[in-house]
């Protein structure tokens, strides 16, 4: 099949997979970035059960398999009464896994903040949640702008597992799969799909570049 | 990674005073209570739907599961080395192409390492399913899974190869070129032997990577360990149970890789590379 | 000066203090007040104690047992009492500590408007005072990386300044400095001791300690073991202890 005949046929479910993947890469990788923040501050907590929680929690969703979390949350959940759409597996899935990532990018980034600078931020009489708010937190996220650069990629990639349960519409990835089912999938439709992809990725990466020129910190 | 978080954890507190430790000790027993609501909830949510009966976790006590489980699992550790020779193999090359001085040549490369990058793999998986037998390109169910893991990894591993050639001081290729060795002995015998130590860990953290990636095995029909897991379920019945164990492995194989990582990442000698 | 006047409420006092580190007594039994209007400097060997002894008047350091009096109330333990005490006394560390990702202006500006609760044009008008008087008003619009180690800590002089402090606590502030930046930062000092404030020091200065203090305190072994005026220790110190280390100064 011609470039033509594919995009005449197939051209306006490109366009919404490719909204579909936009959405799912944004909606997940927002919501991985909030939990993530709030798995941070367990993890960094003086209360020690919280700590093993969080760290529990991202271990897990750390070295969980993609597949696998959608698979659990799509056929086991059903089995113990907790049904959701194909639309909410999907995004659960595409947003547990990088909000673990979020979390161990934000402790590096929390690492690298000189200890000395908390000292100071306390003797200038900031109570903890000032020296959180001024100094820890802004530290943090500056120092952690290409982990998430890096996160909002895998976030992307990560939603191709939308392409494993029945969607309308689908996602860039699951559209091969439907245009196998009507017509023969030739190299071009994986083509197109690839080409959105590393575009996204490549804006999502300049993006990610731009904010971090700016707000590096210098030491 | 969690010893240095350590640090920064305890950093941000002040020895407690009375009062801090009152409130530290309250709120550590509302989240103890919290956290054991929230398993009680799992559990009970477990028993009224009869997932906790006996049925469902007798067959873990067979043997025959746990070989065709071992069966499966060796599968998935075969598919993922394979891959993970291939993509080392690539990501050199790319990472060569990368550095290499015509610009056409590390111009493609640097376009090739952001295609792998930027491409999922389930794509690459459906592209030598679906498209590639149309030019006659047929693989067999063990290549369909491990072409596409290692394609979609060889981007990643060339920028890793070459930050770690980019972390060998200067210093030490000058003194291989005064020496009289040539730039592509200097790079084999000086250069990469140090960038090679220096990436070790973040190697070991790529296989975790591709490892997951093989999980996609049940899209073309390899007998991994998911699909084994499928065939079990129909077997056994007991989808819960089985999914949950395959997921137990999966993790606990990954924990386990990345720990490996984090431990010689923090390995002192290293420094004297990476310095 | 200060003998002069009936017995006054010192600014800083320590009564009987006592720290360990594990098995380590790093501070042993130490009891010292600072009159107002007073330079104290702390002397003695590295591991002495010195430091310790300063970071624990505004609580960077909890104590094991004694007393810490701030103009004769205890210093609190904890929260926000502790952080109002602590916005009171400034403190120069021997690493700067600028925030990394603040200009300097932002960082002479975040604690008065934060902590202190001025309006943010008062506070900006005092930071480019303050910075106009310790000679790095050009650089306010910098971030702390781009300073010289010299312009850094006088930077960090001022914002501790800036808090308007009782008293102002100095950790070894020329030590990670150049030789060349220490005179500027001593300037600063020495300036800021000719109108009165109240200041304890910790420093390895010697010509310094001799000029500006009102009283050397030689520690060692984490406990105080001279107490003098700059005149009387430099030139007949009591111990041998605080014999040895100035013979070990002159060595160099």
């Amino acid at each position: 099949m011609s470039v033509v005949d594919l995009l005449t046929r197939f051209g306006d479910r490109y366009i919404g997979a490719l909204l579909m993947t936009w959405r799912l890469t944004a909606v997940s990788f927002i919501a991985a970035f909030v939990i993530g923040m709030a798995v941070t501050v367990a993890r960094v907590s003086p209360i020690r059960p919280l700590r093993a929680a969080a760290d529990f929690y991202v271990q897990i969703f750390r070295n969980i398999p993609g597949a696998a979390l959608l698979i659990l949350l799509v056929y086991a959940l059903p089995y113990l009464k907790v049904v959701l759409s194909y639309y909410a597996c999907v995004l659960i899935a595409t947003m547990l896994i990088p909000s673990a990532f979020c979390s161990e990018y934000l402790m590096s980034g929390m690492n690298t903040i000189d200890m000395g600078q908390i000292e100071a931020a306390r003797a200038l009489g900031m109570t903890f949640f000032q020296m959180i708010r001024r100094i820890v937190i802004p530290q943090a996220l500056r120092s952690s702008v290409l982990p998430m650069t890096n996160l909002a990629v895998a976030t992307m990639l990560t939603t191709a597992l939308a392409s494993q349960v029945p969607m309308n519409p689908t996602d860039l990835t699951g559209i091969v799969t439907y245009i196998n089912t009507h017509a023969t999938v030739g190299v071009m439709a994986f083509v197109i799909s690839a080409a959105l992809y590393c575009a996204t990725a490549l804006v999502i990466g300049r993006v990610g570049n731009r904010i971090d020129r700016k707000v590096r910190i210098r030491r | 990674m969690s010893a240095a978080n350590a640090s920064i954890r305890d950093a941000l507190y002040e020895a407690p005073g009375k009062r801090a430790k009152q409130r530290i000790a309250i709120a550590t027993a509302v989240s103890v209570a919290a956290l054991a609501a929230l398993l009680a909830l799992i559990i009970r949510q477990f028993y009224i739907s009869g997932q906790l009966n006996a049925k469902y976790w007798t067959l873990f006590t067979r043997y025959t599961t746990w070989r065709f489980i071992g069966q499966g699992l060796l599968m998935t550790v075969k598919v993922a080395l394979t891959a993970a020779v291939i993509t080392f193999g690539l990501g050199f090359v790319l990472m060569r192409g990368r550095l290499n001085p015509h610009r056409f040549v590390s111009g493609a490369s640097a376009a090739l390492i952001e295609f792998s990058r930027g491409v999922p793999t389930l794509l690459f998986i459906y592209f030598f399913f679906l498209a590639a037998p149309q030019f006659g390109l047929k693989l067999s169910s063990f290549w369909r899974i491990t072409l596409p893991c290692a394609i979609s990894a060889c981007g990643v591993v060339a920028e890793v190869f070459r930050s770690g050639v980019n972390a060998v001081p200067k210093g030490q290729r000058e003194a291989a070129l005064s020496l009289g060795m040539s730039e592509r002995r200097t790079f084999y015998r000086i250069i990469f032997p140090q960038a090679f130590r220096y990436v070790i860990p973040s190697m070991i953290a790529e296989l975790v990577i591709v490892l997951k990636d093989t999980t996609f095995a049940y899209v073309v029909n390899c007998a991994d360990l998911m699909q084994n897991a499928k065939v079990l379920i129909s077997n056994y019945d007991a989808l819960v149970s089985i999914y949950l164990v395959v997921a137990v492995i999966y993790i606990l194989i990954n924990y386990a890789l990345n720990k490996a990582s984090d431990l010689l990442a923090r390995r002192p000698n290293r420094r004297n590379i990476a310095a | 000066m200060s003998e002069e006047k009936a017995p006054q409420i010192p600014v800083i006092e320590l009564r009987h203090v006592d720290k360990h580190y594990g098995a380590l007594h790093v501070l042993k039994d130490i009891s010292l007040s600072v009159e107002k209007g007073e330079v104290v400097v702390i002397i003695g060997p590295s591991g002495s104690g010195k430091s310790t002894l300063c970071r624990t008047v505004n609580r960077l350091e909890s104590i094991d047992s004694g007393e810490i009096l701030i103009e004769g109330a205890r210093l609190p333990e904890e929260g926000k009492k502790l952080a109002q005490l602590r916005s009171r006394i400034g403190m120069v560390f021997q690493s700067f500590n600028l925030f990394a990702h603040m200009t300097i202006l932002d960082n002479m500006m975040v604690a008065p408007v934060d902590v202190l609760h001025r309006p943010k044009k008062e506070a900006r008008e005092e930071a480019m005072r303050l910075l106009e008087r310790v000679g790095v008003a050009d650089q306010a619009g910098k971030v702390p990386a781009q300073l010289s180690g010299g312009q850094q800590q006088r930077a960090a002089i001022a914002r501790a300044l800036a808090m308007h402090p009782k008293a102002m606590l100095f950790d070894e502030p020329t030590s990670a400095l150049d030789p060349e930046m220490i005179g500027e930062v001593l300037n600063v000092m020495t300036e800021l001791a000719g109108e009165g404030m109240t200041m304890l020091i910790v420093t390895h200065e010697m010509n310094f300690a001799r000029r500006v203090a009102d009283r050397v305190v030689f520690m060692d072994g984490g406990a105080i073991v001279e107490e003098n005026t700059p005149e009387e220790f430099f030139a007949h110190p009591r111990t041998q202890r605080a014999r040895d280390f100035l013979n070990s100064l002159q060595d160099k």
